[in-house]
């Protein structure tokens, strides 16, 4: 009784924004035992003609990439050293386990027969792109919740598996980084099959580089919208200096994928290309305002020491440049001439903003009850300890509980 | 993929459209064989007398019926949808529980009891065929067997039983032979094309027409097989990984062992200067 108390009394402290995202995720929840009662068929507009929706598209095909920080940021800092943006790191490893963790929920939620799903290890299929996406998401869920695991010990004080993750960091970072690259091209792969259907805009042979290169430049622009949000909302320091670093290593990659994409267009697409108006407006806002604005932009310097600049050209890439992308790839571009419209039902939808609700309420949470952010490296010394006993400096241990 | 198979003796469909009389007797032997629910249906839902109006969970074979004014003559022409039983299967390819199985008598069949329902066979389909039970709590898909329980048994499917004119069944080599034996008697009659030949990279249904395929609602299918679209990037899939796991714990290595030398150095800087000012 008196932990349910204390619970509401937390509850009642929280600001109102999160108490609007628990309801939100209350109601998604409600939605998704919905969805189990009575089938897919009487809860969702998918169909025949459109067997994945609005779940696959954003809670898998989506969010998948919008939950590449934690690995890009992971690689960036430990394996390149650039060092002084560790404080960022903790930050996008909890949004990439999150978000992770909600990917395999919303797949479980898309699936007809859910319980069925240990039949990945039992029949596996080595030519299905679905199977190599399946086994590489559960295992970068395991390794993004071994390095999310880090502030936990840190907040109870567990000294000795905090020693031991230590000596493993790198070894995850660099899996994590490879197991990422993986099912970030593959889910591309997935549209490869889907030849005569997914229109020639988005249909070419590299589609799967150019889901992992999109992958990556939206990483690091979630972490600019992450660290901006939570300087102004969660009164946590400015990190605008940092980002401007991260900032500029941003363009080169939307310009490979710039150049890229115009080349496969022009020499790896079949013909016709602009023979559907509404297909070509979606194309060109994507690639205008998602891609060549954002990289005009993060190409001056001026903007990219500026914090409200930093968000609005993150905020373009992540809007246009991934979600639209992804949503013309899965969806849009797969609708053909004189097909009816799908839109996502009550249920499809309230679930999907109840999994995003989800994702911010449980960061929120973290934060505020997990040492992510009090985490510098002059604390902590990152080289490879050479075994348990000879670490060199005191770690850094959240407040006794 | 793997060696491929030689396909001229699988057994196969050769459908003769020009013969079909448009009797559906095909739809009714194939509901009675895998005891189909039967579905209310009204005239006219789809093209002309076309009944279902498409395939679903309960019917895994209709007739299509297209009728109108073309070429200067009323025009009634009739097509059997169905499995294509690609010598290739995208769905094969596709399922991550291995749940379509291409036998090596030819039909392409789907374990229900592996199915996880995540529906990627449907999207692989160049034609369209697997459906899901929408209506159903835990859904699985269906899909037209080729009779494979009758086939096994050296009988042959439900429907080229029933059919009176225009199925013919036998292995593929001789109904690729019995089609263009057709098309050069009867060069006025059929287009010259047999679909099924190359679609998809060939396919154990193989269809005859007096109209051009796309006017009976044949989709326009690419000649690649499919499973080796996405065979071309899933195979660098070993390649990607050690590269990238290889290449970033060799960098790691590297900035690593430069920070260790790095510290190493100060620390003995720091030793000397401390020993010297001991010395003093």
């Amino acid at each position: 009784m008196t932990a349910m108390k204390k619970i509401v009394s937390e509850i009642q402290d929280f600001h109102i924004f999160l108490r609007i995202l628990i309801v939100l995720v209350t109601a998604g929840l409600i939605a998704a035992i919905a969805r189990f009662t009575f089938g897919l068929g009487a809860t969702t507009n998918l169909s025949d003609v459109y067997p994945w929706g609005l779940w696959v598209s954003f809670d898998v095909v989506t969010a998948v990439p919008l939950a590449a920080g934690a690995f890009v940021l992971g690689a960036i800092v430990h394996c390149f050293h650039i060092k002084k943006l560790e404080p960022l790191v903790r930050p996008a490893i909890v949004t990439g386990f999150l978000g992770y963790s909600l990917v395999c929920l919303g797949l479980l939620l898309d699936l007809g027969q859910p319980h069925r799903g240990w039949h990945i290890f039992a029949y596996p299929n080595l030519h299905s792109p679905m199977f190599e996406v399946a086994l590489c998401v559960m295992s970068y869920t395991t390794v993004a919740l071994l390095e999310f695991l880090a502030p936990v010990f840190e907040k109870f004080g567990f000294h000795l598996p905090l020693r031991f993750l230590r000596t493993l960091e790198l070894p995850l970072i660099v899996l994590g980084a490879a197991i990422a690259t993986l099912h970030q091209s593959t889910i591309g792969t997935f549209f490869l099959i889907a030849v005569d259907k997914l229109h020639n805009l988005w249909y070419n042979p590299i589609l799967p580089l150019l889901f992992w290169i999109s992958a990556v430049f939206t990483g690091m622009c979630i972490i600019i919208i992450e660290a901006v949000m939570v300087h102004r909302y969660l009164d946590q320091p400015d990190e605008t200096e940092l980002l401007a670093t991260l900032a500029r290593i941003i363009p080169w990659f939307l310009g490979i994928y710039l150049v890229l994409k115009v080349y496969a267009l022009f020499f790896l697409s079949e013909r016709p290309l602009f023979d559907r108006p509404g297909l070509t407006a979606l194309f060109t806002i994507e690639m205008v305002a998602g891609i060549i604005i954002p990289l005009i932009m993060f190409l001056h310097k001026r903007i990219r020491k500026d914090s409200t600049m930093q968000l609005r050209a993150a905020g373009l890439v992540v809007m246009f440049g991934l979600v639209l992308n992804r949503f013309n790839v899965s969806m849009f571009g797969m609708i053909q001439k004189n097909q009816q419209i799908y839109y996502p039902s009550a249920i499809e939808t309230i679930v999907t903003i109840g999994i995003i609700a989800a994702h911010i309420l449980f960061f929120a949470v973290v934060a505020r009850y997990f040492p992510i952010f009090e985490h510098h490296p002059e604390d902590v010394d990152y080289a490879i300890p050479d075994g348990f006993r000879r670490v060199k400096k005191p770690l850094t241990i959240g407040k006794p509980s | 993929m793997s060696v491929k198979r030689n396909f001229s003796n699988d057994r196969t469909f050769l459908i003769d459209t020009t013969r079909c009389t448009g009797c559906r007797s095909c739809q009714v032997a194939c509901k009675q064989w895998n005891q189909m629910k039967a579905e209310e249906t009204t005239f006219f839902q789809g093209e002309g007398y076309q009944n279902p109006a498409h395939l679903s969970e309960n019917t895994l074979t209709a007739v299509k019926f297209i009728d109108g004014w073309r070429y200067g003559r009323n025009e009634f022409a009739f097509y059997k949808e169905m499995c294509m039983h690609c010598n290739e299967p995208a769905c094969v390819s596709v399922c991550p529980v291995s749940a379509f199985i291409k036998t090596p008598e030819g039909p392409v069949i789907y374990d229900a009891k592996r199915c996880i329902g995540c529906r990627f066979c449907m999207i692989a389909c160049p034609f369209g065929i697997p459906k899901y039970q929408w209506s159903k709590g835990l859904p699985l898909v269906v899909k037209c067997s080729g009779c494979f329980s009758r086939v096994k048994e050296g009988l042959i499917p439900a429907c080229a039983k029933a059919c009176p004119t225009a199925i013919t069944y036998g292995s593929r080599q001789e109904m690729i032979n019995e089609a263009n034996r057709r098309i050069t008697a009867h060069p006025g009659k059929y287009m010259s094309r047999i679909y099924g030949l190359e679609e998809a990279g060939g396919t154990s249904v193989l269809y005859l027409s007096s109209v051009p395929f796309n006017e009976l609602g044949f989709k326009k299918v690419t000649q690649r097989p499919l499973p080796s679209l996405t065979w071309a990037a899933l195979r660098f899939v070993p390649t990607a990984f050690i590269t990238m796991g290889g290449s970033l714990a060799f960098i790691s290595w590297l900035t690593n062992r430069k920070e260790r030398l790095r510290r190493e150095k100060e620390m003995g800087e720091d030793q000397k200067a401390s020993g010297k000012e001991d010395g003093q």
